[in-house]
């Protein structure tokens, strides 16, 4: 299971890939990931690799990922040629779906729940829910229900079930 | 690797596991100058200290040289210390690094340089391993996380068995990969006993060091005849005619396409940890055994140059390896499928159009700049290493070499005798300032260099995620320090022009460039220096005004809010043919209302 993260510098590309990460980790599976650090957060393109499996390097090569999340739809172009044939984007754009491409309008919703920040966990919790996806719904909420942060904790938990009844 | 649900298993960024594998070596002094991609590593340090309540101290110096010599001086004293920078540190850190192999070590010593194949975000591909071999430092290149934390236990353990400085150099593909790593309970501090005088060896004369060289010659020949690290260790077994030979991150791409090619299945694969001193002997004989070896490392060619006859031997020396870039594993893949006769796969060009990084919304270096380039407008703008180099957008910056060039170049663009129309501008941020500006503006003011210098002074090291400097009251690991005045450092300098002004103020920031522009190139009185101040908007405890902003129809569509102030949050929405403001990311510093021409942009409230 190979899957990219990509968006803008700010959005929250590296919460995701370690969220998905520890809840791997958890289950005592192998996973590998390479993230954007520096220059390029500040508001530069920015993707991350995630590997599940037996692999040692962090890079995924062109055409073999199965997932494409996309923060921001004008990065997607940036980064769709990871994707493998049958691979599936999943963006944060308040289009319609089209084959190959499921759609969330994730801004929207974390505006709506007061932070726009939240748009990252509104489309994990909005992929979740995708046949193959590697976490669940379950498992997510489990992990963010962990944050001793009281207020982080809550608007997570709210982002993630907007993006799940988003996907219903 | 992974045992399931295991506590002592952990995602980890790599830079997490080198932390980790320090403490766990029971090293109890670490130091370190930020610069990515090296900056977690003592972040995650600080981390692991409180949450393994470990004694070890850990500090953010002022530059890498300081950050080497506190931690020489530690492991001296008896300790096992670490000293981490990234690989254009250790140019800084170079005077004492290479005389430290000589001299040697007391307590284990180790030395992270981190690199950056790419480059990413840095000035140089160079290749650390290629500095040890030059300093005659044994070096350790890890391929994973896992591997890193390993490495940095080993490295402290060869370090105190053979009484020199080892560097441990893990390339960005290591450095910011997360995995799972399995850790296990760090060792008591480490102390080998109180510092033993010995002015022989620790205040060498000339005549000693001739003596310590032979030693450290010595050292080096053991370590590769009897190190297991310095020989290649076979990781894929084909039984094939074709070997292949590497080191570091690189090697798991290597590993990776192989394991993931039937193809392939038959080549061999040799992985050297140690890629100097490596054992030359047995690389040779790898060669002798294979119809042909390609070596495949980062960045320069280390393994391939200790190969003695390279009749057989293809890599960076042949040209069937690229001289620089990043080795990413469609590359790698590629690079291998050629050198056994096969085609590699097409490829469809990927169409990038990658965002280039800004100053954020609302950040204090852009009011600062958009008034440096109004009122010196044709200067010639010497800038320095920092989120500030992004000023080049705002066309501010002209130059940007390395830390603390831009005061010392500052004064070389007005040397010229012969007579040239433009004035030089220096900006530099506090931290840089602090690393690498102090000696050059002494050096200025000694020599009457007419130029302006600006210090933009955020009170932190902004680029690379917000570590402490000199002036803040803080260190790293939260505890109070000594804040060091920045306006009393520049007066002792000899600067008698110094004026402190807030970048959100408009007035008060562009009278104070004017005075500045009139002392050093009307009256000709030397360096004036106008210090910026304002904290970054991502430090901590900062608040983001929630007054926002709109444009009016006043607007003409000039540009100048999008072009010259280059805010992120306005942006030009072609179809209505108007510039809105994104409140997503507007940051509400209102410096837009003061400088659109048309007085187009209001206040919309809060």
């Amino acid at each position: 299971m190979e899957l990219i993260l990509c968006g803008r510098g700010g959005q929250g590309i590296v919460f995701l890939t370690r969220l998905i990460g520890e809840i791997i980790t958890a289950k005592g599976l192998d996973v590998i990931s390479s993230e954007t650090h520096g220059m390029a957060v500040r508001g530069g393109s920015i993707n991350s690799h995630l590997r599940i499996g037996p692999f040692s390097s962090s890079l995924i090569r062109q055409g073999r990922a199965d997932f494409l999340l996309s923060l921001d739809f004008s990065e997607t172009v940036n980064n769709k040629h990871y994707l493998r044939s049958g691979g599936l984007i999943v963006e944060n754009a308040p289009l319609p779906d089209e084959p190959g491409i499921k759609r969330c309008d994730a801004a929207s919703l974390a505006r709506d729940l007061g932070r726009i920040q939240l748009e990252n966990v509104v489309l994990l919790g909005f992929a979740s829910t995708l046949k193959g996806f590697p976490v669940s719904e379950a498992e997510i909420l489990e992990t963010l229900g962990k944050d001793p942060r009281e207020k982080v904790r809550s608007l997570n938990l709210k982002a993630l079930e907007a993006g799940i009844k988003a996907a219903c | 690797m992974a045992q399931k649900n295991s506590p002592t298993v952990r995602f980890l960024l790599g830079n997490e596991a080198i932390g980790r594998g320090i403490i766990e070596a029971g090293c109890t002094v670490a130091a370190a100058y930020p610069g990515t991609p090296s900056s977690e590593v003592l972040e995650s340090l600080v981390r692991w200290k409180k949450e393994l309540d470990y004694p070890i101290y850990l500090e953010w110096s002022i530059n890498e040289k300081v950050a080497f010599e506190t931690a020489y001086g530690a492991s001296l004293a008896g300790g096992r210390a670490a000293a981490v920078m990234k690989m254009v540190g250790l140019n800084v850190a170079s005077d004492p690094v290479l005389s430290a192999a000589y001299l040697g070590v007391r307590g284990g010593l180790v030395v992270v340089v981190a690199d950056d194949p790419g480059p990413h975000s840095s000035q140089t591909e160079q290749d650390s391993r290629f500095f040890a071999w030059f300093g005659k430092i044994p070096v350790l290149d890890p391929g994973t996380p896992a591997e890193a934390r390993q490495m940095a236990l080993r490295a402290f353990e060869l370090s105190e068995k053979y009484q020199v400085p080892v560097i441990l150099r893990p390339c960005l593909r290591v450095c910011h990969a997360r995995q799972n790593v399995s850790l296990s309970t760090p060792q008591p501090p480490a102390y080998v006993g109180p510092f033993e005088h010995n002015r022989q060896r620790w205040a060498a004369i000339p005549r000693f060091r001739l003596v310590l060289h032979g030693e450290l010659n010595e050292k080096i020949e053991k370590i590769r005849q009897d190190e297991p690290e310095a020989s290649p260790a076979l990781i894929w077994k084909g039984g094939g005619a074709t070997a292949v030979l590497t080191s570091g991150s690189v090697s798991s791409h290597v590993k990776d396409v192989i394991a993931s090619d039937e193809r392939l299945s038959s080549l061999d694969v040799y992985k050297v940890d140690l890629p100097f001193p490596c054992n030359a002997g047995a690389l040779q004989e790898i060669v002798d055994r294979h119809q042909q070896t390609l070596v495949i490392e980062e960045t320069y060619p280390v393994l391939e140059l200790q190969i003695m006859d390279r009749r057989k031997v293809s890599g960076r020396l042949t040209g069937e390896v690229p001289g620089q870039g990043e080795l990413v594993p469609e590359l790698v893949e590629d690079i291998i499928l050629k050198t056994v006769g096969l085609e590699p796969p097409s490829r469809d060009a990927p169409t990038i159009k990658p965002r280039r990084p800004s100053l954020c919304p609302g950040c204090p270096h852009r009011p600062a700049f958009y008034l440096i380039k109004d009122i010196f407008d044709e200067a010639v703008y010497a800038s320095d290493i920092g989120c500030y180099t992004l000023g080049i957008n705002m066309g501010a910056v002209d130059t940007c070499l390395c830390m603390g060039a831009s005061v010392g170049m500052a004064g070389g663009l007005s040397r010229l005798p012969v007579p040239t129309n433009h004035r030089a501008v220096a900006t530099i941020g506090d931290s840089t300032f602090y690393h690498a500006g102090i000696p050059a503006l002494i050096n200025a003011v000694h020599t009457k260099a007419p130029f302006v210098l600006v210090i933009m002074d955020n009170s932190m090291t902004a680029m690379t995620g917000g570590q402490p400097t000199p002036g803040d009251g803080f260190l790293a690991d939260g505890s109070e320090g000594v804040p060091v005045d920045l306006e009393r450092l520049v007066r002792g300098c000899g600067i008698d022009f110094l004026e402190v002004v807030d970048p959100y103020d408009h007035d008060m920031t562009r009278e104070s460039l004017e005075r500045a522009k009139n002392y050093t190139f009307v009256e000709n009185k030397g360096v004036a220096v106008v210090i910026t101040r304002r904290a970054c908007v991502r430090a901590a405890g900062v608040t983001i005004p929630t007054e926002r902003f709109q444009v009016g129809d006043q607007c003409d569509l000039c540009m100048t809010c999008i072009k010259d102030l280059e805010c992120p949050a306005m942006h030009l929405v072609k179809e209505k043919k108007k510039i809105e403001i994104s409140a997503d990311l507007c940051a509400g510093c209102g410096f837009c209302v003061h400088i659109c021409p048309s007085q187009a942009i209001s206040s919309r409230g809060v």
